[in-house]
């Protein structure tokens, strides 16, 4: 995980991009789980959360041929 | 029965926690012992059809909440149980004492339907309900019913409630800096393997996934019980379920009960018992760290030996 000891300030661009993924998150689970009631399970709900904040930036991060895999701190692969 | 009250007491427990624990008590075993309740109950509730043909309990309330019947697993009893099982196990305080917080939340909660829950099990298979809304399971009306009466009862107040207490009371607890002082803390083996797949967005949303489904269940069924169903009840056809805001309502469910106490001990009650758990994980918690530490010893020992 990243460190605890540099928070990100407030207003950074990344909050923004966050609000939005969680704001579609929400606005196509609900509309899509109303007419399809299998979708409100608790396994599929917090799926679908991970699944599209997560998912999402890591497709584009795909397409940018950029790793998606975590790269921790001390951890990381010297070469 | 509860429906998101159940996904948001899980970060009201997080945020009341004692603050001698705070920071150390694991939120996944919070989330297991509210979610344990149902997961062991609840499929045969409602059952299922296969080939015209319904497999389920044949008393839904009675298997649910009763005895004999699952109704042990919502019992403080049987919550008592698993963490004397998790302790003997692990001898992880972080887990024992936060799985014994969720399940208590779970069934305290519960007593506000009309069944209730045997809260003084095995001294008593008497339920305790404060009967606010009607319990509404049934055969006939399965799921998409017991939704309904629900969110069309106190039981949507019970949620938004809850909803609240999270977001106005306690919304710190859904914060990156929160997950990563308090949650991770207590639970740093857990997270960093996640860690392996997810970065920090992925993983923060995993902590916040139940927070959103509660949520988006509650927006959800509400939105089709009042805006997309189309019932029929006593032969008129609605637009929409009824709301009734009133105490036990809704009125056009069923009326299914067992043997209980009376309503009105119910509250002080589950107060003097949510007290005493309170209590009991403090006075536990100093004791169980001397038994951690000489587990983990033991441990190391053993793998030295082996």
């Amino acid at each position: 995980m990243s460190d605890p000891s540099s928070p990100e300030p407030p207003g950074t661009p990344s909050k923004y991009v966050d609000f939005w993924l969680y704001a579609t998150a929400a606005g196509s689970y609900i509309p899509l789980a109303i007419y399809n009631k299998w979708l409100l399970d608790w396994i599929v709900g917090p799926f679908w959360l991970v699944a599209w904040v997560w998912g999402l930036p890591a497709v584009v991060k795909l397409v940018r041929r950029q790793p998606i895999k975590p790269r921790r701190g001390p951890d990381r692969d010297p070469r | 029965m509860s429906w998101a009250a159940h996904q948001f007491e899980v970060y009201a427990v997080e945020a009341h926690l004692p603050k001698k624990m705070k920071g150390q008590i694991s939120w996944f075993a919070i989330f297991f012992g509210d979610f344990t309740p149902d997961f062991l109950a609840k499929f045969w509730v409602y059952g299922f059809n296969y080939n015209g043909t319904h497999y389920g309990a044949s008393k839904p309330y009675q298997w649910h909440r009763g005895w004999p019947g699952m109704g042990i697993s919502h019992t403080l009893f049987f919550g008592a149980m698993c963490c004397l099982g998790i302790w003997a196990w692990k001898h992880n305080r972080a887990w024992t004492i936060g799985f014994l917080l969720g399940f208590a939340a779970h069934v305290l909660t519960d007593v506000n339907d009309s069944i209730g829950t045997m809260l003084l099990f095995p001294f008593s298979t008497l339920n305790w309900s404060l009967h606010t809304w009607a319990y509404a399971a049934t055969i006939k009306g399965g799921k998409y019913l017991d939704a309904a009466a629900y969110f069309s009862s106190l039981g949507a107040v019970m949620d938004l409630f809850w909803f609240f207490v999270v977001v106005i009371g306690s919304w710190r607890v859904l914060t990156k800096e929160f997950w990563r002082t308090n949650i991770v803390a207590a639970d740093p083996h857990v997270w960093s393997w996640l860690g392996q797949w997810l970065d920090d967005r992925g993983l923060l949303a995993l902590y916040r996934g139940v927070f959103f489904y509660g949520v988006c269940r509650m927006i959800a069924w509400t939105t089709w019980a009042h805006l997309v169903a189309r019932p029929i009840i006593n032969g008129v056809r609605h637009n929409g379920y009824p709301w009734d805001l009133s105490w036990t309502g809704p009125w056009w469910v069923q009326r299914v009960t067992l043997p209980q106490v009376t309503p009105w001990v119910v509250l002080p009650m589950a107060l003097i018992l949510l007290g005493v758990v309170y209590f009991v994980a403090n006075a536990l918690w100093e004791r169980m760290e001397s038994g951690s530490i000489k587990e983990i010893a033991w441990r190391n020992v053993r793998r030295k030996t082996t």
